[in-house]
């Protein structure tokens, strides 16, 4: 087993998860049109189709999550970096396999659309709502399949360091030392890190029950109706929970991982403690729903508080900072 | 003013104080952004300088808020108006030692303080003690928003006065779990009873 094994799975991920990328997508895409159809025409069998279409890109998500699980097996049966005796006195260990979960790099959006569609599938009964999530999560396949695509360039980030750390084995280049301190901190501190596999996943599972929260506050708005404050409140429920206990467990990690490094008010942390406080917010206001406009003030914030949420997931794309993919 | 309305306002200034830490949380990632132009600026003394003035910025609306939650943590113990002298008299301690010291201070003391009320709370509740007030009902629910409460506090007094502690992370991770199963115990009363 080596990098040869390697390469071959990654191009075999390549070549069966495209289609299956693809499928999703069209399949998603007759989904937000039957979500359209519904919404206009309030004919049943739009619904029908919808709801079809909705567990057949769920299911379609979950092969594909299959299909990258066991790329990620074969990352770690087949990728050993064993580091230089020289360096034993800096790495403590001899060698190590990476073991990275399956919501780093493009897998991360992946990851939350599935989520969402399965939590989509729990509120079907509420034709309303569900034709709505049919469009956010149409939406969500097409962003997906032309800008977060797990299956197109597998793990960019990964082969780039795999194949540096492999091209400089054979040579007496002294960068290998270099390599093989950047790698052990990236195993150790981030793919194979406990945090790694809680913190992140965490969060998802939260942001895919709080779309549902954001549909729902959306509808109260419009319809006037108690019954969507109690789906808001449920999924908010669900989501606020993980979302605290996601967000928390990141500070032991912060610490252990960053150390001296800057991360304290890193924009990626602001955004994340405004959406937490925006949530709070709106758990708190839900108390006295019943209480005069406070229903409406209720809808607004779950909006408020879900445009928050996209706005900190961006904030990786789009702010320099210690979480993000862009530097100054 | 009748409790329930006090209440209300409670809960409406609450909301508030949350959307104001919001907007200082917005305020600091377009700050960031601005000072990132230059790549190296958190290796120099602009970092500390930022981290400071960010600090500076959250702990009123910080204290706004433990006032705002101080008020709901005693109120389950004392009559109303002894629960006002009370948050007087421990607010009034907190602004000397702001003035005298820093707002540090201040917020460590009223933060000590309130960790000792809700860990009585906590232990009254659990004891069912009938001189405890709670405007919601169920066993369970009432032990859920203690435990939340205490889980709160505890992880902002550890945050600002427990950093450089040896048992920081320990604290940490009380904190953690107080506040998740508090949250657990708050949202699903009925399912924890079944279990």
């Amino acid at each position: 087993m080596g990098f040869q094994e390697y390469i071959a799975a990654r191009e075999f991920l390549g070549s069966i998860g495209q289609p299956v990328i693809a499928y999703i997508l069209i399949v998603s895409l007759f989904q937000g049109l039957f979500s359209i159809f519904y919404i206009i025409k309030k004919n049943s069998k739009y619904y029908d189709y919808l709801i079809k279409c909705l567990y057949i890109s769920t299911g379609l998500y979950f092969i594909g999550f299959f299909m990258l699980a066991w790329f990620h097996i074969q990352i770690y049966n087949t990728v050993l970096i064993e580091y230089p005796a020289a360096l034993r006195q800096m790495i403590p260990v001899e060698n190590s396999r990476i073991a990275a979960p399956l919501w780093i790099e493009s897998e991360k959006m992946y990851f939350w659309a599935m989520c969402a569609s399965a939590f989509a599938l729990t509120v079907k009964k509420r034709k309303d709502i569900m034709s709505f999530l049919g469009i956010i999560l149409s939406i969500f396949s097409l962003v997906i399949y032309f800008f977060s695509n797990p299956f197109k360039d597998p793990l960019p980030i990964i082969n780039g360091e795999i194949t540096q750390w492999y091209a400089l084995l054979p040579s007496s280049d002294m960068r290998i030392f270099e390599m093989a301190g950047t790698l052990y901190g990236r195993i150790a501190y981030y793919y194979n890190s406990t945090y790694m596999w809680t913190h992140p996943p965490m969060l998802f599972v939260a942001y895919a029950s709080l779309i549902i929260t954001f549909a729902a506050c959306v509808y109260m708005l419009f319809r006037k109706d108690k019954l969507y404050d109690e789906i808001a409140y449920r999924y908010a429920k669900i989501g606020y929970i993980l979302l605290t206990t996601g967000m928390l467990i990141g500070y032991p990690w912060a610490i252990e991982a960053w150390k001296d490094s800057a991360w304290w008010w890193d924009p990626k942390i602001s955004g994340s403690i405004m959406m937490w406080v925006l949530y709070s917010a709106y758990l708190h206001s839900r108390i006295y729903v019943s209480k005069g406009k406070m229903w409406q003030t209720t809808a607004y914030l779950g909006i408020i508080c879900f445009a928050s949420l996209i706005f900190t997931y961006l904030l990786t794309y789009i702010v320099p900072g210690i979480h993000s993919v862009v530097q100054p | 003013m009748k409790l329930r309305n006090y209440d209300y306002y409670l809960i409406i200034l609450t909301t508030l104080i949350l959307f104001a830490i919001g907007a200082v949380s917005l305020y600091g990632i377009a700050y960031y952004n601005y000072l990132a132009v230059d790549s190296q600026w958190t290796k120099t003394g602009q970092y500390s300088q930022y981290i400071d003035e960010m600090d500076s910025y959250l702990y009123p609306f910080l204290l706004l808020l433990l006032i705002s939650l101080g008020l709901c943590i005693p109120k389950r113990l004392f009559e109303q108006d002894i629960l006002i002298k009370f948050s007087g008299a421990i607010l009034g301690i907190t602004v000397i030692l702001t003035v005298l010291s820093d707002i540090e201070k201040g917020l460590g003391f009223i933060l000590a303080v309130m960790t000792v009320v809700q860990a009585i709370v906590l232990i009254m509740t659990i004891k069912k003690s009938k001189s405890i007030r709670f405007e919601k009902e169920g066993y369970i629910v009432r032990i859920g928003s203690s435990l939340l409460h205490l889980g709160f506090v505890i992880i902002i007094l550890n945050f600002v006065s427990l950093r450089e502690s040896s048992f920081h992370l320990l604290i940490f991770w009380i904190g953690v779990v107080l506040i998740t199963v508090g949250n657990v115990f708050s949202f699903y009363p009925e399912k924890m009873t079944l279990i």
